[in-house]
């Protein structure tokens, strides 16, 4: 097989895995049944497309075949006759139509994918179950690609997956997007789960890998998918372009020995400029809505530090005066810990201190190695290298991942080097 | 006199083997058999895994929707009964007579006076029908309990649309009695079978469509401020 080839199935598979799934769960109700037709469409792709060319509409050629797998399956069990019925009538339905539906693909099925991610994302399945079942039912990653990524057992993956589909059967979670009253309700725990996978991909949180793109690829192109598909919703829009303007930084976020570059060191002359004007425009058409949220916000600070042509040139107040929203929104610690970092850099790291010692008396942050990394950096900014010493410690000895912990370990040698 | 039986299993005594699992069928069977001979038994049923529930309360005026049980106890619920006793002496022997009694306990918790009573319609068609237990939380801030609304409109509202087929309040969990069988023996302690923080404080059967308006029902429950609510899918035979 040609490599062009190989790459145009890899591609279809990007782009059509999460379609087909879904399109099937909805019209057979049976979520294996699914998986296992879609992955035999592609297995015959790479067997046919050699021999017999690509097709003209590859997203239509698999969905066909996935479809007729599924019904040959169903054919065979007595109890789903009327399931194969209304399979092929909609089969007859699909070739017929020359105006494919709003959000139709090139194979005229609907876009049933709301519907699948809005029940990968339920609110009575456990989070981990959430980003789970979204990534192997939308993105096509294997159970296999899923385990390595979040650091557990491939067979406690496979488990967790299994459990899944029996608590959706059992407890009779409904496979529809929820009503328009509901969905309010609803958004905000589906874009958690993309932001989680999106957050496990550009920081992992252990091991020396700080980066994985691919993760984080498939998050931007579900959130790009949700936010087309509502959109009504601009934390969609904002989320999108949160997760943008971080990834048009990742080129300069680690230098070449794999060690984490901080944002005011980075060369932004690697950013990428092409994914900041998009996550802009996306940001902009969000806040037209006028309804401000935690994701908009987040962008916002985002926006604001990929504007400035360099560190010293970022508009610190205005950073921390959305913080401040942030903060007022969520009630987080983490969000006021970033705050005070903002703080610090407009008003001085004195500042700073004084907000970070509210927050450690809050307990809160216990145990999250930013909070005494933190606590280090402003000490070394104010000449304390005793005090900061002894609290590059604490954050090393919390920190998970090998470049951060290279980090700090490097800072708590330099103030070390220093006499207080 | 009308008791419930609340039906727990231990995991480390759960029948594994195909020959206990048909030893257990078995002693549950001759259970019921006897049970309906004497004309006590009004309904019960298994009830799904705790991994198939779902938790229901409202905090701060906002809806949290979570995967799994009211709480983590070592004996994990799996199924009720609700009968009829001259007192609470004979329905701690029926208890002891149960095999959750063997692989796990059975807790007796009798129905305040005056609890409804009546055979149970099998579920429409489309609806599958939930346990939602409701528990008390210690958590939960007593000021809530000033604005409590009664539960009355609730259970008006719920009875009328054929959602609610069931349900009471139980007697508090400091009057129960659980029974445990090991070796043969019948241990019977005051008290629920945990001490957890939460509490069984009543239950309602529903019958919904799906598990979306069976969340919606409980979130309207005045408990769901006040306290825990799980909702969990019978098993069905």
């Amino acid at each position: 097989m040609t490599s062009v080839v190989g790459t145009v199935v890899a591609d279809a598979f990007r782009q059509e895995w999460g379609r087909i799934t879904a399109a099937l769960i909805h019209q057979t109700g049976d979520w294996d049944l699914a998986e296992e037709c879609a992955q035999e469409a592609f297995t015959q792709a790479l067997r046919r497309w050699p021999r017999d060319g690509v097709p003209n509409r590859p997203g239509a050629w698999l969905m066909t075949v996935a479809r007729n797998g599924a019904i040959d399956r169903l054919r065979r069990s007595s109890t789903y006759r009327a399931k194969v019925e209304e399979l092929a009538v909609m089969a007859t339905r699909e070739t017929e139509t020359d105006n494919p539906e709003p959000g139709a693909d090139d194979s005229g099925v609907p876009d049933e994918r709301l519907r699948l991610i809005f029940t990968c994302c339920h609110p009575a399945l456990a989070m981990e179950t959430r980003i789970a079942l979204t990534l192997r039912t939308l993105t096509g990653l294997s159970t296999a690609e899923i385990a390595r990524a979040f650091l557990v057992p491939e067979a406690t993956m496979a488990k967790r997956l299994v459990r899944a589909k029996r608590k959706i059967a059992h407890a009779r979670i409904p496979y529809r997007v929820p009503s328009a009253s509901a969905l309010p309700q609803r958004v905000p725990g589906v874009l958690a789960v993309l932001y989680l996978v999106f957050n496990e991909g550009y920081s992992a949180s252990a091991g020396d890998d700080l980066i994985r793109r691919d993760l984080c690829d498939r998050a931007v192109a579900l959130t790009q998918v949700l936010a087309e598909l509502l959109p009504e919703e601009p934390e969609a829009k904002g989320l999108l372009a949160l997760m943008l303007f971080h990834r048009a930084r990742q080129a300069a976020r680690v230098n070449d020995r794999g060690d984490l570059v901080t944002l005011e060191d980075q060369d932004r002359t690697r950013w990428d400029q092409a994914q900041i004007e998009l996550a802009r425009r996306h940001l902009e058409d969000a806040l037209v809505a006028r309804q401000p949220g935690q994701y908009q916000i987040q962008a916002a600070i985002a926006g604001c530090h990929v504007a400035a042509p360099t560190a010293q040139a970022t508009d610190w107040p205005r950073i921390a005066r959305l913080y401040q929203h942030l903060a007022d929104m969520t009630g987080s610690p983490v969000v006021e810990l970033n705050r005070a970092v903002a703080v610090a850099m407009a008003d001085g790291p004195a500042a700073g201190l004084a907000l970070l010692q509210r927050l450690e008396a809050d307990g809160a942050l216990a145990g999250y190695y930013l909070l005494p990394a933190t606590r280090a950096d402003f000490l070394r900014r104010l000449g304390r290298n005793t005090e900061a010493a002894t609290a590059y410690q604490e954050a090393a000895a919390l920190a998970g991942t090998g470049p951060e912990r290279r980090f700090l370990n490097a800072r708590l040698a330099e103030v070390r080097s220093r006499h207080t | 006199m009308r008791y419930m039986l609340i039906h727990t299993v231990d995991p480390d005594l759960a029948p594994s083997s195909p020959e206990e699992q048909r030893d257990a069928w078995d002693l549950f069977s001759s259970w019921v058999d006897e049970l309906d001979a004497a004309g006590g038994g009004l309904h019960g049923s298994r009830l799904r895994p705790p991994e198939d529930a779902t938790t229901v309360k409202i905090r701060d005026g906002k809806l949290i929707v979570t995967d799994g049980p009211y709480a983590e106890t070592k004996e994990q619920i799996g199924g009720y009964d609700v009968l009829e006793c001259a007192g609470l002496d004979e329905a701690v022997r029926w208890a002891s007579k149960h095999p959750h009694a063997r692989m796990g306990s059975v807790e007796v918790r009798a129905f305040p006076a005056g609890a409804p009573a009546g055979p149970l319609p099998e579920p429409g068609a489309g609806k599958i029908r939930y346990m939602m237990l409701v528990c008390t939380d210690p958590a939960v801030d007593p000021g809530v309990f000033d604005h409590m609304e009664p539960v009355d409109p609730w259970v008006a509202e719920t009875d009328s649309r054929g959602i609610r087929v069931f349900g009471s309040e139980l007697e508090p969990p400091g009057a129960a009695r659980t029974v445990r069988v090991r070796q043969d023996r019948a241990i019977v302690t005051d008290g629920p079978f945990a001490e957890t923080k939460e509490q069984i404080a009543g239950f309602d059967l529903l019958d919904c469509a799906d598990l979306d308006e069976a969340i919606e029902i409980a979130a309207r429950h005045p408990m769901a401020r006040g306290g825990i609510l799980e909702v969990r899918p019978l098993w069905p035979h």
